[in-house]
C-alpha cells in the first residue's frame, strides 16, 4: 500500500469512529439495555424502560446474545455492592468451621449460570406493555431456573419497585418458582400452595448470593413489617402472612438442614432495630364488620417475623449450649455473637408481641405502639 | 306485530340460617409442674368458676350463649358463640315481555336471585351482631381466665414448694403478689 492510499484509509476510520462498534437491532438493543439496567440500575433507569413495550423477534443474533452474556457476567460484583462489600463471616458446609472476610475473600470463584430462562425474563420484561391494562399482559411460564436465572428475576423485581411491573412480575408464574423471589419478595406473592424449596439458596453459588443480599433482605423484611401497622383489611393481612410464614419456615428450616443458619441472619439484623424501638408489626384496630375469627387469624398471621426470630430463639438457646469440646463450637459461638443484638430480653419480647398478638383481648399498649419517628 | 304481555313473578323463600364466629388463643401457663399436673390444677380452678370437666376439656357456657372451650392438655382457650334464625323473604317483580314463557323463567331467576343476596345480607348482618356480642365479652373473659391462671400458679408454686420442704408461710399482699417462706 502506497502512503496516499495508507492515509486514505486512515482518514476513512476518522470519519466513521463507531464502524468498530458491534451492531445490533433496535429491538436488541432493549433486551441488553433491560439486562444493564438490572444489573446496575444505578446507572441505568429501568422504568422508562417497562413503560413502553415493544416487538420482539424470536430470535436474536450472536452479538446480542454476546453483548447480554457480558451484561450478566457484572451480576456478582453488583451482587456485592448491594451488600456494601463488607467484611462478614460465613460458616462452611458442615458447620465447623467459619470464614471471615469480604465475600470474594470468604469464597472461591463460582460461575454464576444464566440460561435460556433469564433470556425469556428480559424478552417479558421488554415486551409487556406496562402501562397498559394488567389484562393485556401475557403470561411468563414457569421454567427450570438456575442460580443465575434467579438472580435476574430477583434484580427484575428490585429495579421494578413503585412500578406495575414488579406486582405484575410476582404473579407470574415464572417467579413462583423462584427460592430467591420468595425469600426477597414474599410480601409480593401469593399464599404459596406447597413447600417453597430452598435447597438451591444453602449451598454453593446460591448460598454466596444469599449472603451477598443479606442487609438487602433484612431492610426490606423490616420495611414490609413496619407496613403490618396500617394494614386494616383482614384478608390482605392473612395471604401476607400466609407467604411470610411458608417462607422463612421453609429457608429456616433448610438453612439447618445445610448447617448455614448463618444464612437465616437476616431475620436477627430485619427485627433487631424494631425491637430496640418497641415497633411490634401490631395491626391497628381491624375493619370492625369482619368477623372476630378473620381478625384473630390476622392478627396472628402479622406475627411471622417474630416467628422466625422465636426458631432464632431456639438456637441461640442451642448455640449456649455447645461447649468447647463439641462440634461446630466455633459457629456457634459466632452465631452467638451475632444474637446478641437480641439477647435473652429482647428474645422475650418478641415472645411477648407474639403472645399478645394471638390473645383473646389485645392489650392497648400493644395495639396503639409509638409510631416510628 | 308482536304483543307486550304483562307478567307478574312472585317468590318466597324461608330458611334456617345459622351463624358462627370465635376466637382460639393459647393461654399463658407457666411450666412450673409437669404439663399434665398444670392442666389438672388449671381444670380445678375453672370448675371453682363454673366450667365443666370431661377429661382434658373445661367447658361454660354462659347465659349470653358464649362458650368458653379451655382444652387443659395444651392450654388453649376457645371462646364461640351462634346464632340461629329463620330468615323468610318475600319477592314480587313485573315485567313487560314479548315472549311470555322466556319472559317469567328470566324474571322467576332474577327473583331467587334477588331473594338469595336479601338472604346473604340477612346471614351477614346476625353474624355482624354475633361478632359484635363476643368482642363486647372478650375483655372480660381474658380477665377472668388470667384471674384463673394467676390462682393456678400459685396452687402450682405452692405444691412444688412442698416437694422442695415444709412450707413455712404464705403471705399474698393487696397487689396479689404471692410470698411462699420454705424451710428446706
Amino acid at each position: 500500500m502506497t502512503d496516499d492510499a495508507a492515509d486514505i484509509a486512515d482518514l476513512a476510520d476518522l470519519a466513521d469512529p463507531l464502524a468498530d462498534l458491534p451492531k445490533v437491532a433496535h429491538s436488541e438493543r432493549n433486551l441488553i439495555a433491560m439486562a444493564r439496567a438490572l444489573v446496575a440500575p444505578a446507572r441505568e433507569d429501568v422504568a422508562p424502560m417497562l413503560w413502553g413495550s415493544r416487538d420482539m423477534p424470536k430470535l436474536i443474533g450472536p452479538t446480542a446474545e454476546q453483548l447480554i452474556h457480558d451484561a450478566l457476567s457484572h451480576a456478582w460484583p453488583a451482587l456485592w455492592r448491594r451488600g456494601h462489600c463488607a467484611p462478614d463471616a460465613s460458616l462452611s458446609g458442615d458447620g465447623e468451621t467459619v470464614r471471615r472476610g469480604r465475600a470474594w475473600e470468604r469464597h472461591r470463584p463460582t460461575p454464576l449460570t444464566f440460561s435460556n430462562a433469564t433470556l425469556l425474563l428480559l424478552r417479558w420484561l421488554v415486551a409487556t406493555p406496562f402501562s397498559a391494562s394488567r389484562t393485556s399482559y401475557q403470561h411468563l411460564r414457569a421454567q427450570t431456573l438456575t442460580v443465575g436465572d434467579e438472580v435476574a428475576l430477583y434484580l427484575a423485581l428490585d429495579a421494578s419497585a413503585g412500578t406495575p411491573a414488579q406486582a405484575a412480575l410476582a404473579a407470574q408464574p415464572f417467579a413462583y418458582g423462584s427460592a430467591l423471589a420468595w425469600l426477597g419478595f414474599a410480601h409480593l406473592m401469593p399464599p404459596p400452595t406447597g413447600p417453597v424449596d430452598f435447597r438451591t439458596l444453602t449451598a454453593g453459588a446460591g448460598a454466596i448470593v444469599v449472603e451477598s443480599l443479606a442487609p438487602e433482605l433484612a431492610a426490606r423484611w423490616r420495611a414490609v413489617e413496619l407496613t403490618k401497622r396500617k394494614l386494616i383489611g383482614a384478608d390482605k393481612l392473612i395471604a401476607l402472612g400466609a407467604s411470610q410464614d411458608a417462607t422463612l419456615d421453609a429457608f429456616q428450616a433448610a438453612c439447618d438442614r445445610a448447617h448455614r443458619r448463618d444464612l437465616a441472619l437476616f431475620v436477627v439484623d430485619a427485627i433487631a432495630p424494631l425491637l430496640a424501638r418497641d415497633l411490634a408489626p401490631a395491626p391497628p384496630p381491624l375493619d370492625s364488620q369482619v368477623s372476630l375469627s378473620a381478625r384473630s387469624a390476622a392478627r396472628l398471621a402479622a406475627g411471622s417475623l417474630i416467628r422466625a426470630l422465636l426458631r432464632w430463639r431456639d438456637w441461640d438457646a442451642q448455640h449456649r449450649a455447645t461447649r468447647f469440646v463439641d462440634d461446630g463450637y466455633a459457629a456457634a459461638q459466632h452465631l452467638l455473637g451475632r444474637y446478641e443484638v437480641i439477647g435473652i430480653p429482647g428474645g422475650d419480647r418478641a415472645a411477648a408481641w407474639l403472645a399478645d398478638l394471638s390473645a383473646l383481648a389485645p392489650s392497648a399498649t400493644v395495639t396503639n405502639p409509638r409510631e416510628p419517628a | 306485530m308482536s304483543r307486550a304481555y304483562q307478567i307478574r313473578v312472585s317468590e318466597s323463600v324461608v330458611r334456617t340460617v345459622h351463624v358462627e364466629d370465635g376466637v382460639a388463643s393459647p393461654l399463658d401457663l407457666l411450666p412450673i409442674l409437669p404439663p399434665d399436673r398444670m392442666g389438672d390444677l388449671l381444670g380445678h380452678e375453672l370448675e371453682q368458676r363454673g366450667f365443666a370437666r370431661d377429661g382434658h376439656t373445661a367447658t361454660r357456657t354462659d347465659l349470653d350463649g358464649i362458650v368458653i372451650t379451655v382444652d387443659l392438655a395444651t392450654a388453649m382457650v376457645t371462646v364461640k358463640l351462634g346464632a340461629k334464625a329463620d330468615v323468610a323473604e318475600t319477592i314480587d317483580l313485573t315485567a313487560r315481555v314479548g315472549n311470555v314463557q322466556a319472559g317469567e323463567a328470566a324474571l322467576r331467576d332474577d327473583a331467587i336471585r334477588q331473594l338469595d343476596d336479601r338472604i346473604a345480607d340477612r346471614t351477614e348482618q346476625l353474624r355482624r351482631e354475633v361478632t359484635k356480642k363476643l368482642e363486647d365479652k372478650l375483655a372480660d373473659i381474658r380477665r377472668e381466665l388470667d384471674e384463673a391462671i394467676g390462682r393456678t400458679t400459685v396452687a402450682a408454686l405452692t405444691e412444688r414448694a412442698n416437694q422442695l420442704g415444709s412450707i413455712q408461710e404464705i403471705a399474698e399482699d393487696e397487689a396479689g403478689n404471692v410470698t411462699i417462706r420454705v424451710k428446706v
